[in-house]
C-alpha cells in the first residue's frame, strides 16, 4: 500500500473507530489523530513531489473487475496534487474548529473523516468506475450533516441538495458509459482508465464530433452542477443555510472543488475536440456566475447566504480561468481553486461563530462585534478582505492571474467582469463587514464574549496560508504551471484550429 | 440404490423436499418450532453447499431432458437459497414459540424447492409443475398470521396468482398444439411463425402469465396489497424469491424457446418496462407505508429487470449480438440477485419495527408499517436502521453496492445495445427513486424518536447483518458474482 492509498484508508478507519468511541473527548481526538496523518502524508507528497513532471506520480494500480477492465488505479499530477493537500489541511482545521461539538460528537467527527476519504478519493482516483464510487460516496455524509446538525429547515435542504446533484452525477455517469462503449484498446478490450479514454476522445474516427458533443455535454453539465454555477447553482443556498458550520466549510472549500477538478482533469482534455459552441456557452455560465454571484451577495441579509453566493461568484472565476486555455488563466484557475478553498473556510467560520455567540446571523441585527470581540473581529476582517482580493492575499494572486490570462482570448468577457464584478465584490464585503464588526455595539450583544481559542486557531491558521501563498503562491503554481502546460498540450492546435 | 445417482445434480431439491416432509412428521410428535428452524437451517445451508459446488460444473440434463442442471440454474438456485436461508434465520425471532411453526418452515422449504425446480426446467410441464409447487406453498405462508389484513392479502395473491397460472398454461397449450413438443429446446427448433396469429396470442398468454408473477405493469395490482398485508418475513420470501422465479421462467422459455418471435416480444418488454419502472416510482413518492413503498419500489425494479428482455432482443441485429446478449441477461441476473438481498433485507427490518410497534402497544398498532413508526428508527434500533439505511442506498443504486453493481452491468448494456432511451429513463427513474427512499432515511435518522431504544431480537439482528455483507460485499468485490452471471448468461445463448 502507497502513500495515496493510505491516505484514504486512514481516515476511513478513522471514521469507524469514532463511530464507536463513546465520549467527546475520545471521538475527537481519533479524528483529529485520524485526519492529521493524512495531512502528514500529503505534505511528505509535496516534498518529494517532482515539480518538473507531467507523469502521474505514486501511481498505484491493482486489478478489480477485469472482465469490465475496471482498475483500482490511483495517482496524482499537478492538477490532483494541490487539491489533495488542501483537503487534508481542511479538514484536520475544521475538526479542530468542530472541538466543541456536544450533539452526537462520535457521529459527527466519524462524517466529517468520512467526507475526507471521499475527497482524496475523487482527487487522486484514475479509474472512472471508481472515480464515480467516490464522486457519490462524498454525497452521504454530507446527505447526514445537513439532515441531523442541520438548522429548522434541515429535512427539505439535505434531500435537495442530495437528488439535485445525484441527478447531475447520473447524467456524467451516462456520458462516461458513452465513452466506456465506444472506444476499444488495441486488444478489443475496454477500459475506464481515466487518461486512457480522455486521450482517446481526439480521435476523430473513434468518437465523431456530434457524439463528442453530447458525451462533453454530459460530462460537463455533471461538473458544473457541483461548482455550482449558474443556472444550476439553486441548491447551494440551500443547503449552505441550513448545514452546520463544519458542514458548510467542507462544502465550500471542499466539495465545490470537485467540479473544478472535474474541469481540468476531464473537461479542458476534451474541450478542444468539440463544438466551439461551447466554449462560447461556458464562458458566458462563467461570466454570469460571477456577477450574478457577486449581486445575490450583495441583497442577502444573513451574512451565511452571502458568505455562500460570494462561493458561486468566486467558483466562476474558476470556470472563466479553464475555459479562457491560456497557461495563464489555467493556472489562475487551479490557484483559485486552491485558494477559495483556504479562505472560505475562515468565512464561514466567521459566520458559524457569530451564530452561536450572538444567537442570530442576521446582519441587520448585528453590529459592533468588534467591540465584545476583538480577537475575533481581526480575523473575520482579515478573511474578508482575503476573499475580496487584497494584494498580498492568495485570493489577490488568483483572480489576478486569471484575468490577466482570460483577457488574451476572452477580452470582452473578462472586461465585463472587471467592471462589473470588481466593484460590487468589493462593495458587499466591506458592507458585511462595517455592519457585522463595527459602529456602535446594539445594547443586548453586550454580553456577547469572544470566540473560542479552537476556533480563532483554526482561523488565524487560515488567515496565515493565504498570506504565505499571497506572498510566496510559487510555492503551489509551479506545480499548477507544469499541470496547466499539461493541460494544454493540445492547444498549439487548438488555436490553430480556430476553437478560440 | 446405487442407480439413483444419477440424480446427484438434483441432491439439493431431494434433500429439501425430504426435509419439509420430515418436518411435518416431526412435527406431529414434537412441538418445537425452533428445532425445526435449526433442521431446515442445516437443510438450507448444506442445500446452497451442494448448489454453490457445482455452479461453475457443466450441463447435466435429466429425467427424460426435463430438468437441466447448468451455471443459469445453479445462479437462480443460489439467490433463491439465499434467500430462503435469510428467512428461516429471521423467522427465529418471529415464529420461536408460536404454534405451527413448523408448517411455516416447511411451506417455506416446499416454496424454496418449488422455485428451484423452475430455475431448472426445460420443459413446459415441469415448469409449470414448479411453479405451481412454488406458489401454492406461498399462497398459504401468505395467509400465516391468520390475521384480516393476512387473510386479505393472501385471497388476492391467490386469485390473481391462479388466474395467471392458467394463462400462462394456456399459452403453454397453444405452443404445445403448434410445436407438438412441450421441451423448451425443441420448441426453438420449430418454425413457429407459420402459424400465423396464433403464435401471436401463445406469446401474449405466455407473457401474460409470467408478467403476473414478475409484477409488471399492468399486471401488478396483487403486489401492493399481498406485500403490505402478508406477514413480513413472507412478503420477503415474496418480493426476493418468488418474483424472481417469474424471470428464471421468463428467461428460459423467451430466449430459448421463442427467441425466433423475438420481435413479437421485444417491443412489448420495452413498453412494458419502461412503464413498470416509471408507474412503481411515480406511486411509490405518495405511499405512506413502508411496505407499500418496498412494494413499488419492487416492482419499479422488476421494471428494471425487464430491460434485459429488450437488450436481448435489440441484440440480434447487432454485429456482436453474443456479447451484448451475454452481458444484458449477466447484468439482469446481478440485478435480480441483488434486488433479491436488498429486498429481503428491507422486508425483514419491517418486521423488526412491526415487533417493536407490538411492543409499544400504543395508538397505530393497527398499522405497524407507517412511516411515522420509523420516527428516529437510528436511536430505537440502530443496528436495524443501519442495514436498512444501506439497503435504501443500495435500491437507489449508489456505490458500492449490490444494486449498483446490477445496475452498472445492465443499463451498460442497453446503452452497448444501443438502447439510450431506455438506458437515460431507467437513470432518471433512478435519481426518482431516490426520493422516496431518502424520505425513509430521513424518518429513520433525521426525526426524534418517539418512544424507547430496545432490544432487537437476535434472529433479525443476524439475518439484517448477513444480508448487509451480502449486499455491500457484491458491491466491493463484484468480480466472481459477475463472472458466475456471465457463465449463467452463457447457457442461454445459443451455441
Amino acid at each position: 500500500m502507497n502513500e495515496i492509498s493510505l491516505m484514504i484508508a486512514i481516515p476511513l478507519i478513522g471514521a469507524i473507530i469514532t463511530f464507536f468511541t463513546r465520549s467527546r473527548a475520545q471521538a475527537r481526538m481519533v479524528a483529529l489523530i485520524a485526519s492529521i496523518i493524512p495531512l502528514l502524508i500529503s505534505l511528505q507528497m509535496y516534498m518529494g513531489f517532482d515539480k518538473t513532471s507531467m507523469k502521474m506520480q505514486f501511481l498505484e494500480s491493482y486489478t478489480w473487475v477485469p472482465s469490465l477492465g475496471i482498475k483500482y488505479t490511483v495517482g496524482v499530477d499537478g492538477i490532483g496534487l494541490p487539491l489533495v493537500v488542501l483537503s487534508t489541511i481542511v479538514s484536520v482545521l475544521v475538526i479542530i474548529y468542530s472541538w466543541g461539538e456536544d450533539k452526537k460528537p462520535n457521529q459527527f467527527f466519524a462524517l466529517l473523516l468520512l467526507n475526507e476519504v471521499g475527497v482524496l478519493g475523487v482527487f487522486t482516483a484514475l479509474d472512472f468506475f471508481l472515480f464515480y464510487i467516490f464522486w457519490e460516496i462524498v454525497l452521504i455524509p454530507m446527505f447526514f450533516l445537513i439532515g441531523v446538525w442541520g438548522g429548522p429547515r434541515k429535512d427539505y435542504a439535505a434531500i435537495k441538495f442530495f437528488i439535485y446533484t445525484h441527478v447531475a452525477s447520473l447524467v456524467m455517469l451516462l456520458a462516461i458509459f458513452a465513452l466506456y462503449f465506444t472506444y476499444r484498446m488495441p486488444d478489443g478490450s475496454r477500459t475506464f482508465d481515466m487518461l486512457t479514454l480522455l486521450a482517446a476522445t481526439a480521435d476523430q474516427t473513434i468518437f465523431p464530433t456530434s457524439l463528442l458533443n453530447i458525451i462533453f455535454a454530459g460530462l460537463l453539465l455533471g461538473f458544473l452542477v457541483k461548482m455550482p454555477a449558474f443556472p444550476f447553482h439553486t441548491w447551494l443556498p440551500d443547503a449552505h443555510v441550513e448545514a452546520p458550520t463544519a458542514g458548510s466549510v467542507v462544502l465550500a472549500a471542499l466539495l465545490l472543488k470537485m467540479g473544478g477538478y472535474g474541469l481540468f482533469r476531464v473537461i479542458l482534455p476534451i474541450l478542444p475536440h468539440v463544438d466551439k459552441i461551447f466554449v462560447t456557452v461556458i464562458a458566458i455560465i462563467a461570466v454570469i456566475s460571477i456577477i450574478y454571484g457577486a449581486f445575490l451577495a450583495l441583497a442577502q441579509k444573513d451574512i451565511k447566504k452571502l458568505v455562500a453566493y460570494s462561493s458561486i461568484s468566486h467558483m466562476g472565476f474558476v470556470t472563466l480561468g479553464a475555459v479562457a486555455f491560456t497557461w495563464m488563466s489555467i493556472q489562475g484557475a487551479m490557484f483559485q481553486q486552491f485558494s477559495h478553498g483556504i479562505i472560505t473556510c475562515a468565512l464561514f467560520m466567521s459566520a458559524g461563530t457569530i451564530q452561536h455567540t450572538v444567537g442570530t446571523r442576521v446582519i441587520a441585527e448585528l453590529g459592533g462585534l468588534a467591540d465584545r470581540m476583538p480577537r475575533f473581529a481581526f480575523l473575520m476582517l482579515a478573511a474578508f478582505m482575503a476573499s475580496l482580493g487584497l494584494p498580498g492575499m492568495s485570493g489577490f494572486v488568483a483572480e489576478f492571474l486569471v484575468l490577466a490570462g482570460s483577457y488574451a482570448t476572452l477580452p470582452v468577457y473578462t472586461l465585463i467582469v472587471i467592471f462589473t464584478s470588481v466593484a460590487i465584490t468589493a462593495g458587499y464585503h466591506l458592507w458585511a463587514t462595517q455592519k457585522v464588526l463595527f459602529g456602535p455595539i446594539l445594547q443586548k450583544h453586550l454580553d456577547v464574549h469572544d470566540a473560542h481559542g479552537y476556533e480563532l486557531f483554526s482561523m488565524s491558521m487560515i488567515i496565515l496560508l493565504s498570506l504565505l501563498f499571497g506572498i510566496r503562491p510559487s510555492l503551489i503554481t509551479d506545480i499548477m504551471g507544469v499541470a496547466a502546460n499539461q493541460v494544454m498540450q493540445p492547444v498549439v492546435t487548438l488555436a490553430q484550429m480556430g476553437v478560440i | 440404490m446405487a442407480d439413483l445417482g444419477y440424480m446427484a445434480p438434483m441432491g439439493a431439491e431431494i434433500l429439501l423436499s425430504a426435509l419439509a416432509v420430515l418436518i411435518l412428521l416431526i412435527g406431529l410428535f414434537i412441538r418445537n418450532s425452533s428445532l425445526m428452524g435449526y433442521l431446515s437451517l442445516a437443510g438450507i445451508v448444506a442445500a446452497l453447499g451442494m448448489v454453490l459446488s457445482s455452479i461453475t460444473s457443466p450441463t447435466v440434463t435429466l429425467l427424460f431432458d426435463t430438468l437441466s442442471v447448468d451455471s443459469l440454474s445453479q445462479f437462480f438456485k443460489a439467490t433463491f437459497l439465499v434467500v430462503s436461508l435469510l428467512v428461516v434465520v429471521a423467522s427465529f425471532s418471529r415464529y420461536k414459540d408460536s404454534p405451527g411453526g413448523m408448517e411455516f418452515y416447511a411451506l417455506l422449504l416446499l416454496a424454496t424447492v418449488g422455485m428451484m425446480v423452475v430455475s431448472s426446467a426445460i420443459d413446459l410441464i415441469t415448469l409449470f409443475v414448479g411453479f405451481e409447487l412454488a406458489s401454492l406453498s406461498t399462497y398459504a405462508l401468505a395467509a400465516f398470521d391468520k390475521s384480516r389484513r393476512n387473510l386479505e392479502a393472501a385471497m388476492k395473491y391467490f386469485l390473481f396468482g391462479s388466474v395467471s397460472s392458467a394463462f400462462m398454461l394456456f399459452g403453454f397449450s397453444l405452443l404445445y398444439g403448434m410445436a407438438g413438443t412441450t421441451s423448451i429446446p425443441k420448441i426453438a427448433t420449430f418454425a413457429m411463425a407459420d402459424f400465423g396469429p396464433a403464435t401471436l396470442v401463445a406469446v401474449i398468454f405466455v407473457i401474460a402469465g409470467f408478467a403476473f408473477k414478475m409484477a409488471l405493469v399492468p399486471f401488478h395490482m396483487w403486489a401492493p396489497d399481498t406485500y403490505e398485508g402478508a406477514p413480513a418475513l413472507v412478503s420477503a420470501m415474496l418480493a426476493a424469491g418468488s418474483k424472481k422465479m417469474g424471470f428464471a421462467a421468463a428467461f428460459r422459455v423467451l430466449f430459448v424457446a421463442l427467441l425466433a418471435l423475438r420481435t413479437d416480444w421485444y417491443i412489448a418488454f420495452a413498453i412494458l418496462a419502461a412503464v413498470t419502472m416509471t408507474l412503481g416510482n411515480v406511486v411509490a413518492i405518495w405511499q405512506n407505508n413502508v411496505r407499500r413503498i418496498l412494494a413499488y419500489s419492487s416492482i419499479a425494479q422488476a421494471g428494471y429487470i425487464a430491460i434485459t428482455f429488450v437488450v436481448v432482443g435489440a441484440a440480434a441485429d447487432l454485429p456482436n449480438s453474443a456479447y451484448v446478449a451475454q452481458t444484458g441477461i449477466a447484468g439482469g441476473l446481478l440485478l435480480i440477485l441483488g434486488h433479491a438481498l436488498m429486498k429481503t433485507g428491507a422486508f425483514i427490518a419491517t418486521a423488526v419495527v412491526a415487533y417493536m410497534v407490538l411492543k409499544d402497544n400504543k395508538e397505530g398498532k393497527d398499522n405497524p408499517d407507517d412511516i411515522s413508526n420509523y420516527a428516529g428508527l437510528a436511536r430505537r434500533a440502530p443496528i436495524t436502521a443501519f442495514c436498512m439505511l444501506i439497503f435504501m442506498f443500495a435500491l437507489a443504486g449508489i456505490p458500492p453496492t449490490a444494486g449498483y453493481v446490477g445496475k452498472f452491468v445492465l443499463f451498460g448494456s442497453a446503452i452497448n445495445a444501443g438502447l439510450v432511451w431506455l438506458a437515460v429513463l431507467a437513470i432518471l427513474n433512478s435519481a426518482l427513486s431516490l426520493y422516496y427512499y431518502l424520505r425513509i432515511i430521513g424518518y429513520m435518522y433525521l426525526k426524534e424518536p418517539t418512544g424507547a431504544k430496545i432490544a432487537e431480537p437476535r434472529g433479525y439482528a443476524a439475518a439484517l447483518i448477513l444480508t448487509l455483507i451480502g449486499v455491500v460485499g457484491i458491491g466491493v468485490f463484484p468480480q466472481t458474482f459477475i463472472d458466475y452471471a456471465m457463465q449463467a448468461a452463457a447457457v442461454l445463448l445459443p451455441h
